[in-house]
């Protein structure tokens, strides 16, 4: 059986209230940055390191209430301070790689508050058989789920 | 919501063009119904009608600061739906409301 991978890549645009250097605190302070990128209140941290430098390393790893473990493993590639990062990191489902990808973020100051542009480039697993999280989705109903996506994808472009 | 809800409201939002651009739009980033009306070649009351079709089958949010009412994803819309990239951008998009919020309850340091 061949691994079917699917390469993809999106930009998200914030406008965020404060100076690029507010903005870049809340990404390399391991407490401000934790304050916006936890999410899961019912998952129990079992990993927390967050080391930023150029070649640091961030890993987070959480136990589902299920009793799945989720990991996210970071590698600083490229820290210039107010201006932009560049990371790869990938996400693992106890122990299986889910998606790995390199992502840049860039900070613009603009009238007293900041452009962040946000660009992560992606390889996840196949989404016909990877999807642990949500196993109960029929792979037939998955496939025509992806088709109409697609079908947006191009008919908005 | 049952996954046959979800359904439900994916094929009766994704069976417009007009709401399936402002689902890709809001999808990238949140905006006001006038940012949405701009591009599109639709009066302003008919891109209202569609937005409000796409908040009561709990595909977005609004909400209104002053006169201006903003439009945003709803972090559990399609939460049926499989797409990895889509899963993936809601969640960042989220993640970046947080970041927005907080940001704006911590004071900037002096010393940059």
């Amino acid at each position: 059986m061949g691994i079917n991978v699917d390469h993809r890549s999106f930009v998200i645009e914030r406008e965020l209230p404060g100076s690029p250097a507010h903005a870049f605190r809340f990404w390399s302070d391991h407490r401000l940055k934790r304050r916006w990128s936890s999410c899961h209140p019912d998952w129990t941290i079992i990993q927390d390191l967050f080391d930023f430098r150029v070649d640091g390393h961030e890993s987070l790893v959480w136990r589902m209430p299920d009793g799945t473990e989720q990991g996210m493993l970071a590698h600083f590639l490229e820290v210039h301070p107010r201006q932009r990062i560049v990371y790869a990191y990938t996400m693992r489902t106890d122990g299986i790689p889910i998606s790995s990808s390199l992502v840049t973020v860039e900070f613009e100051g603009r009238n007293g508050k900041t452009i962040m542009t946000f660009t992560e480039q992606a390889v996840f697993a196949d989404a016909n058989n990877g999807d642990i999280r949500e196993s109960g989705t029929s792979v037939g109903f998955s496939r025509l789920q992806k088709a109409m996506m697609d079908y947006v994808e191009d008919t908005t472009r | 919501m049952t996954d046959s809800e979800n359904i439900d409201r994916y094929f009766q939002a994704m069976a417009d063009p007009y709401r399936r651009g402002f689902i890709e739009r809001l999808s990238k980033v949140p905006a006001s119904v006038k940012e949405l009306a701009a591009p599109a070649d639709v009066q302003l009351p008919a891109v209202l009608k569609h937005l409000q079709v796409l908040e009561q089958g709990g595909i977005v949010i609004s909400d209104k600061i002053g006169r201006v009412r903003t439009y945003r994803m709803r972090p559990d819309a399609f939460s049926a739906m499989n797409n990895w990239i889509e899963q993936r951008q809601r969640e960042m998009n989220v993640a970046f409301d947080r970041l927005a919020a907080v940001m704006a309850e911590v004071p900037e340091e002096k010393d940059h």
